[in-house]
């Protein structure tokens, strides 16, 4: 038994992507859900289940409820809610929660969402300010090992090591994903292309990674509504099939600290590839276009490697040159600029483009898609999609 | 280089917290001296700490002093600063310890982040942080 056409993703809503919102993650949450009910067709007061976000273990920035959006778009009643933590590892599983109510008959409408206000808000990624005190987190911070970029840096220079990996092809994931964000009007890096020289002369963040290899620090909301294909067919657009959905922790999972299992890298995306081909009956040959979850340009030819698009030590020279990655090569990823380039809306902006190759109306269009693929946040527990045409 | 604190910002020193089962990773620490929890049924060391060996899931579990030897398994360099406690540049290294299976995350003490390779063997040296806290910190094998 499996997920597959049993439920689809018929409503994308969102706000604009900025670096300062002037409103609350609430308000925005709101603006995104919205939007999200007017491009599927429905009424709001339709709306009767929904799933946010969590970061479980990092104090939150999930300041906006499943209550508050339900409250303020005048929903009478969620007969299911859910969170699905986290933090980006929760993207594809909100779908995956919602696809599940949906095809038990625990709702009809369920509305995913995530509002985030990093680059104006009070609560700020990567900050020492932003970690709870809970003990795992005493193996790290109390040796200034604080932030994101560095944790994925950790098992990104072993990875680099085991597999010949270099930063030029670091730097072609970077190249691809502002050409793809340049022709995006949504996107932060909208007409801002960069050279391999931009690359390499951004400054060092923490080494391996320089401020290139890092994702976008934005304000903005994402709303996508899932129902039935049955529902789906009263509704305005084409739906998205959901072929498969996956979730997994791996062996010994940390909340972004898990160097104490045998693979430091990130074999939670291995587990997750194993379900979305297993439910499918597809292969990674299948996939016409790959959103893959992006906060640093490592976790793109990892997750190449992981998925089994090609063998172990090939993700990086997969990149090289960019043409292979590029909306004309073999595998185009991150169509909408990612979150290396549009927008760092935790995975969600990443699962609406990829309804957008599925829907035909992508910025960079890749034609004939049949398949697409969305994945989660790495370094945590991960979660990913595929998306399909109807049948 | 390695590590230098700017001791004007110890008030952002993260304290070490511990669930009961970890105490005696810390309380170990406090006397500088560097311990991992190990199963006495199946040999099995566990760090971070755990209540129960999750290999044979024994509760008999005992504390071993570390030989304090290892070798870089992988290592980052800040050079952007996110704590101010923490003067960059700075290393911050991922050790494999001699006892099987064991890795820590800790700072080089000695030496200079483009000395580093993998597999450099290092041992283990204390560091006084505040008048509460010495960390186990790491110096190159001369």
């Amino acid at each position: 038994m499996t997920i597959k056409n049993k439920a689809c993703i018929v409503g994308i809503g969102s706000t604009e992507f900025s670096r300062a919102s002037g409103r609350s993650e609430i308000h925005m949450a709101v603006d995104a859900a919205m939007a999200a009910c007017r491009d599927a067709g429905l009424k709001p007061e339709e709306i009767d289940g929904a799933v946010k976000f969590g970061t479980a273990g990092q104090t939150s920035t999930e300041f906006t409820t499943e209550t508050d959006v339900a409250r303020c778009l005048g929903i009478p009643n969620l007969r299911y809610f859910a969170e699905a933590p986290w933090g980006g590892g929760a993207c594809c599983a909100t779908i995956l929660h919602a696809a599940l109510a949906v095809s038990a008959g625990m709702a009809n409408y369920v509305l995913c969402f995530r509002s985030l206000k990093p680059a104006s808000g009070t609560v700020r990624y990567g900050r020492p300010a932003n970690i709870p005190i809970d003990s795992h987190w005493s193996y790290t911070m109390p040796f200034g090992f604080a932030s994101p970029t560095s944790w994925v840096a950790m098992f990104t220079r072993r990875w680099m090591y085991e597999t010949g990996a270099t930063n030029e092809q670091l730097g072609w994931v970077a190249i691809v994903c502002r050409e793809n964000a340049a022709v995006n009007p949504r996107a932060i890096f909208y007409g801002r292309p960069i050279t391999m020289e931009d690359y390499f002369n951004s400054p060092m963040l923490c080494d391996p990674f320089r401020m290139h290899d890092t994702c976008l620090e934005n304000d903005g909301a994402v709303a996508l509504i899932v129902t039935t294909p049955e529902r789906a067919k009263d509704l305005r657009q084409k739906p998205a099939y959901i072929t498969s959905a996956a979730m997994a922790t791996g062996w010994d999972s940390y909340c972004m600290t898990s160097y104490y299992r045998e693979k430091i890298g990130i074999p939670e995306m291995e587990e997750v590839g194993k379900e979305l081909w297993r439910q499918s009956g597809l292969t990674p040959k299948d996939i016409d276009v790959a959103q893959f979850y992006a906060a640093f340009t490592s976790l793109v030819p990892m997750q190449m490697e992981a998925l089994g698009f090609v063998g172990v030590g090939e993700g990086g020279p997969f990149c090289q040159g960019g043409d292979r990655i590029r909306p004309t090569g073999e595998l185009p990823i991150n169509t909408s600029g990612g979150m290396l380039s549009e927008s760092y809306i935790h995975g969600m902006n990443m699962i609406a483009e990829g309804m957008r190759q599925i829907r035909g109306t992508s910025t960079t269009q890749i034609k004939d898609v049949e398949n697409v693929l969305v994945t989660g946040g790495l370094g945590v527990p991960t979660s990913a999609l595929i998306l399909s045409q109807g049948r | 280089m390695a590590l230098e604190l700017n001791r004007r910002y110890l008030k952002y020193f993260f304290e070490p917290v511990a669930e009961s089962f970890e105490e005696g990773f810390w309380e170990a620490v406090k006397q500088k001296k560097l311990v991992f929890q190990r199963c006495k049924e199946c040999g099995e060391f566990l760090h971070p700490p755990r209540p129960m060996c999750h290999r044979c899931h024994s509760y008999d579990l005992e504390w071993v002093k570390s030989s304090g030897k290892g070798s870089i398994y992988s290592w980052v360099v800040f050079t952007r600063e996110v704590n101010p406690l923490y003067r960059v540049p700075f290393e911050v290294v991922l050790v494999e310890m001699e006892e099987k299976g064991v890795r820590f995350i800790s700072n080089m003490a000695e030496g200079n982040p483009e000395d580093l390779y993998f597999g450099m063997p290092v041992e283990v040296v204390f560091v006084d942080i505040n008048d509460e806290w010495p960390l186990p910190m790491f110096k190159p094998v001369k």
